[in-house]
C-alpha cells in the first residue's frame, strides 16, 4: 500500500497504486488548489519532504525546471508515489471537502495497517 | 478592412498522440497536416468544418502554451499598410515569406508589447467548408464529438493591457467593445480589454498578468444547448472541465472552458452581441468582476487568472 502523508498537520492518506497525488487526495476526499490538472499551468506544485515519484506523463521544462525536478518539487496532477512520500502544500491548504470519501479512505488505511502488520502465519 | 480575424492560433502540447485525440476526436477538428517544424518538433496542423482555409489552429510538439498567432487581412496591401503602422508604433517588423508557415502566404512577423509573437498574412490555401458552397447544408452529417466549426478568439495576458491595448487599437484598428476599470475616473489601470475589428463580439482579449502567456484560445459554438452538449461530451470523454455552462456578463457570451491533455485552456463560446464601433464601450469596474466573467456564480473561482501556460 502507498500512504501519503500531508504535513504539517500529518494526515495519512491511502492511495492506490498508479494513481497521481492528486487523484489520491482528491479520491480520499481532500481538495487544494489546483488548476488544469494536466501539467500545464504548475498550479499545483506540492513540496515532496520524503519518499519518491516519478511523473506519468510528459511534463514540460517550462512548467518544472531541470532544478525542481531534484528538488523534491512536485507537480501534483502528474506525480504518481513510487512509495510512501510525505508532502508539504505551498500557498494552498488542504480541505476535507468529501468526508464521505474521508470516511472511506480512513478505513482502506486501517485495512492496509492491519495487514501488512499481522503477525506472521505460524 | 485590415483585419478580418485571428486566423490561426499555434500552440504547443507535450504529447502529440493525447492531443490529437483532444483536438481531433473529442473537439472534431479537421486534421489537414503533419510535418515536422524547422527546430524538428512534430507539428499538426486542424480546420474546422465551416472554415474555408487550410488551418485554424496548429499543434507543435514540445511544452505547452501559444507559440505565435496568425491574423488574415482583407487585401495584400493591408500588410505593408499594418507594418507601417506597426514601426510608427515602434515595433520590430520581419518580413515573412510564403511557405515559412505551411500553405500560408508572404506576410509581415512582430513580437508584441505584451511577448506574443503576431504574424499578418493575406493568402492562406483555401481548401473550402465542408458543407460546400452550392447549395450548403446546415452542418456536415457526419461531425466527430463536438465537432466545432471555427476557431473564435483568445485571451492573453501581460503586464500592461493599456499598453497591449494601445497597440492592438492603432496597429490593428481595433476597437474596444468591453473593459475593466480599477473605478470610472480618467485616472483608472485599465485590468482586461476585448477588442475586435469587426462585429464579432471580441477576437482577442488581454489581462493583467505575466507577459507572453495563453489564457485561453476559444471555438465558436451557436447557442447554450450547443455549449451544453459540448460539456456533456467533454465529461464523455474525460476532459478536465475548468468551468462548466455559464454565461458571461462580459460580453454576454455562453461559455464552457476546459484544458487540453497539456494544460492548455480550451473555451467553447456562443452568442455575445453584435459589435459597432460606434457602440458605446461597456464598462466594468473591477469590484464586479466576478459577475463579469462568471455571471451566475457572481465570483471568480481560484484558477480563472492564475492558471496559465
Ligand atoms: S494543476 Fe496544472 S500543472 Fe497540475
Amino acid at each position: 500500500m502507498t500512504t501519503i502523508i500531508v504535513q504539517p498537520s500529518g494526515t495519512e492518506i491511502h492511495i492506490e497504486p498508479g494513481d497521481t497525488v492528486l487523484a489520491g487526495l482528491q479520491k480520499a476526499g481532500y481538495a487544494y488548489t489546483v488548476g488544469c490538472r494536466r501539467g500545464g499551468c504548475g498550479i499545483c506544485k506540492i513540496d515532496v519532504l520524503e519518499g519518491t515519484f516519478s511523473y506519468c506523463r510528459p511534463v514540460a521544462d517550462t512548467v518544472i525546471s531541470e532544478q525542481e525536478r531534484s528538488d523534491g518539487t512536485c507537480l501534483s496532477c502528474r506525480a504518481v508515489p513510487t512509495d510512501d512520500v510525505t508532502i508539504q502544500l505551498r500557498d494552498a491548504s488542504l480541505r476535507l471537502a468529501n468526508p464521505l470519501l474521508g470516511q472511506i479512505n480512513a478505513r482502506a488505511r486501517e485495512r492496509a495497517k492491519a495487514a501488512s502488520t499481522a503477525p506472521e502465519e505460524q | 478592412m485590415g483585419i478580418m480575424r485571428m486566423g490561426y492560433a499555434h500552440v504547443r502540447v507535450t504529447d502529440m498522440t493525447e492531443a490529437k485525440n483532444h483536438y481531433a476526436s473529442t473537439l472534431g477538428l479537421y486534421e489537414t497536416l503533419e510535418d515536422t517544424s524547422p527546430e524538428g518538433n512534430k507539428r499538426v496542423f486542424y480546420k474546422g468544418w465551416d472554415e474555408w482555409d487550410h488551418h485554424s489552429v496548429v499543434l507543435e510538439e514540445g511544452g505547452v502554451g501559444v507559440v505565435k498567432y496568425g491574423w488574415k487581412v482583407e487585401n495584400e496591401a493591408d500588410i505593408e499598410a499594418i507594418e507601417k503602422k506597426a514601426q510608427t508604433f515602434g515595433l520590430t517588423v520581419e518580413r515573412m515569406a510564403k511557405g515559412e508557415n505551411p500553405e500560408v502566404g508572404d506576410g509581415i512577423r512582430f513580437s508584441t508589447t505584451s511577448d506574443h509573437v503576431f504574424e499578418v498574412y493575406h493568402s492562406q490555401t483555401a481548401i473550402g467548408t465542408e458543407v460546400g458552397t452550392h447549395n450548403p447544408d446546415p452542418f456536415p452529417r457526419h461531425l466527430v464529438g463536438v465537432g466545432v466549426p471555427a476557431l473564435d478568439h483568445s485571451l492573453i495576458t501581460c503586464e500592461d493591457p493599456k499598453l497591449m491595448e494601445r497597440l492592438l487599437m492603432e496597429v490593428f484598428d481595433f476597437y474596444a467593445t468591453e473593459r475593466v476599470q480599477t473605478s470610472l475616473d480618467d485616472d483608472h489601470d485599465l485590468v482586461g480589454t476585448w477588442l475586435t475589428s469587426n462585429n464579432q463580439i471580441h477576437q482577442l482579449a488581454v489581462i493583467g498578468g505575466p507577459q507572453g502567456k495563453l489564457h485561453h484560445f476559444a471555438f465558436r459554438l451557436d447557442d447554450w444547448s450547443e455549449v451544453g452538449h459540448a460539456a456533456d461530451l467533454l465529461t464523455m470523454d474525460d476532459v478536465s472541465v475548468d468551468v462548466t455552462p455559464t454565461r458571461h456578463g462580459i460580453t454576454r457570451g455562453v461559455t464552457t472552458y476546459f484544458f487540453d491533455p497539456s494544460g492548455n485552456r480550451n473555451e467553447v463560446f456562443a452568442g455575445g452581441y453584435l459589435a459597432f464601433p460606434d457602440r458605446p464601450t461597456n464598462v466594468w469596474t473591477v469590484d464586479q468582476l466576478g459577475q463579469g466573467i462568471f455571471y451566475h456564480a457572481r465570483e471568480l473561482n481560484e484558477r480563472f487568472t492564475s492558471v496559465l501556460t
